[in-house]
């Protein structure tokens, strides 16, 4: 098991990231009071025996905001990722496999064209322009949570397919791929059962340092009021809120849920990094930064 | 040398007009029409038409595009808001200077200390100072620099009153206060990108100490120092990638640590116009992000082929 996630530091990773996923998902049987409870006379109460993290100046309990906030901030990195991985990885998968055509040429210099895109800029500027209430697309209307996952995911997509196209590029020449061609496979059916589980590695690596990421811009989105939209409460919201009592001395507002954040981010970058030692050992480091 | 840096510059410029077309065409498509914006909710069909005539908003996209391309490409012109009708050019010159001096000071310092760091981890690799170098880069990558912010100001402007808790005192107002309120803006901006830079240059820097001709340089007597720096000069060609990336990166994290700090650059600039829905405005602070992001990615693709030549050639 240990050695599965890359030694201590991963599998130490892969706990705090289980931990925290089952303290997303049992939030409502966890967390002490309701998150959106407004109590006036516990208004700014420091941390003691009944609320173990304060309360802020609604007299909302900080610790139960901080657990149910972990279901917003782990949902928008995680479908993020999950579109970024569907779209970049089809997308370098396609284009490395039909090496020398002109679908190559285009997709990989569209693709290397928009990586010119400053991450965290384009997400707020763009989930501003859009604005923050709920959008109708066809016959949904949308959230402002669900358009930060969409947004980020198409972000991501240039990264995650240039990623797989250099896999899928040199596993293509393999001799194996020229074996299931003679054997008379088709290449739809060579592409998706032969070369993508060889891409997979230096993929998962990348994506879980995504994920680790994906935390830290939503919760900076958030921060300046453009994520998720209070009453609902996610780590950057909260830190936004702290932010008007930084002065007046409230510091429990503003350490436990930027301590969240942080305990996730290392979760994720330690889990990230034991997993390419294991997996890709060839490359040593994966930048990965917004 | 001269044709990798045509090409370069030739990708850039596709790049820019390719995103450039992107950020047009989503700022276009927003659900309510600009005239609605700016005239009010109870405006008529005939003044929506006058205001739509008056900025050319009735002509197809790619026209407003190529008008819009042509005036920022010949004149360097951002266009005027529809909302307060000043010029862009005005607002982003008022702005931008603040932001890109604390970006560019981060920048150095960050550059600076994470080739010290990781050399000093990759020589002394699996020692005292390696592994506290280790540990202080994935808690660097790992903490968000505008919580780190909101820590160091409780911790060193309201307990302690070492630095002022926020607010920008420009140069002018004299060095020391200058210095003392960019300090923690600096400092937290540059924590992040400082650690992505230290792994970097230690692993980079381990890969070429690994190498056979890195072996052949110390059997041929050349001192350890001299072997260190032909190895440095190899090793920084990645690392200057990402540099390149970073200080592009890193007008993004400034956004949010100067609203931490109170500091009215381009933050103040992009979340006002986003206030206001102004889309104009968001559309040229962007694309002002974009054009430093473009161009810093060149600088570090040119430094490259300058440290190593070979890759100018291939």
């Amino acid at each position: 098991m240990i050695r599965a996630c890359g030694g201590i530091a991963g599998f130490l990773g892969a706990l705090i990231i289980l931990s925290l996923l089952i303290m997303a998902v049992l939030a409502p049987w966890i967390a002490p009071f309701d998150p959106l409870r407004v109590s006036i006379p516990d208004q700014l109460l420091e941390p003691d025996a009944r609320f173990l993290f304060g309360t802020d100046q609604s007299g909302r309990d900080v610790l139960s905001r901080v657990i149910w906030a972990s279901r917003s901030s782990l949902s928008v990195a995680g479908f993020a990722v999950m579109i970024g991985l569907c779209l970049g990885v089809s997308l370098g998968l396609a284009a490395g496999f039909h090496r020398g055509t002109w679908f190559e040429q285009a997709t990989m210099r569209l693709l290397d064209a928009v990586a010119a895109i400053p991450v965290l800029i384009w997400a707020i500027a763009l989930v501003g322009i859009f604005g923050i209430r709920e959008a109708r697309i066809g016959p949904f209307m949308i959230g402002n949570e669900v358009k930060l996952m969409l947004l980020l995911g198409l972000l991501y997509v240039p990264t995650l397919a240039r990623v797989t196209y250099t896999t899928a590029l040199s596993e293509s020449q393999a001799n194996y791929v020229a074996a299931r061609r003679l054997q008379g496979v088709g290449s739809v059916r060579i592409m998706l059962s032969d070369v993508l589980p060889n891409c997979l590695s230096p993929v998962i690596v990348q994506a879980t340092l995504m994920l680790a990421l994906g935390i830290i811009i939503e919760a900076s989105v958030s921060f300046v009021g453009l994520g998720v939209q209070p009453p609902t409460a996610s780590w950057g919201n909260m830190l936004a809120d702290a932010r008007n009592f930084l002065l007046s001395g409230e510091w429990w507002l503003s350490v436990f849920p930027g301590a969240a954040i942080s305990l996730t981010v290392i979760g994720f970058n330690l889990l990230g990094d034991g997993l390419r030692d294991r997996l890709d050992p060839r490359h040593n480091i994966t930048a990965v930064t917004a | 040398m001269l044709s990798l840096m045509v090409r370069r510059a030739g990708f850039s410029l596709f790049s820019l007009l390719v995103v450039s077309l992107i950020l047009f065409v989503l700022t276009r498509s927003i659900p309510e029409s600009p005239a609605r914006i700016v005239l009010g909710d109870d405006v008529t069909d005939a003044q929506i038409a006058a205001f739509d005539a008056q900025y050319g908003l009735d002509r197809p996209i790619i026209v407003q595009y190529l008008a819009w391309l042509e005036r920022l490409a010949l004149h360097g012109d951002l266009g005027q808001s529809f909302t307060t009708r000043l010029h862009m050019n005005v607002e982003v010159a008022a702005t931008l200077p603040v932001t890109l001096e604390l970006v560019t000071i981060a920048f150095i310092v960050a550059f600076l200390v994470s080739l010290t760091l990781g050399t000093l981890s990759a020589v002394f690799r699996d020692g005292p100072i390696d592994y506290a170098a280790r540990l202080l880069a994935v808690l660097g990558v790992s903490i968000p620099g505008f919580w780190l912010a909101l820590v160091l100001v409780l911790a060193f402007a309201v307990e302690r009153d070492w630095f002022p808790p926020g607010g920008f005192v420009p140069l002018s107002e004299g060095l020391e206060a200058h210095l003392m309120s960019i300090a923690l803006p600096v400092f937290c901006l540059s924590v992040f990108y400082m650690a992505v830079l230290t792994r970097m240059t230690r692993s980079a820097l381990l890969d070429v100490l690994g190498q056979d001709y890195m072996r052949t340089a110390r059997a041929s007597g050349l001192s350890r120092l001299r072997v260190l720096r032909y190895a440095l000069r190899n090793a920084l060609v990645p690392v200057v990638t990402i540099a390149g990336v970073s200080f592009g990166h890193m007008f993004g994290l400034a956004l949010i640590i100067e609203r931490v700090f109170n500091i009215g650059g381009m933050s103040r600039a992009l979340l006002t116009a986003i206030q206001q829905r102004d889309y104009a405005l968001v559309q040229a602070v962007v694309m002002v992000f974009t054009i430093i992001f473009v161009v810093a990615n060149l600088v570090a693709d040119l430094v490259n082929a300058w440290l190593n030549p070979k890759l100018a050639t291939s």
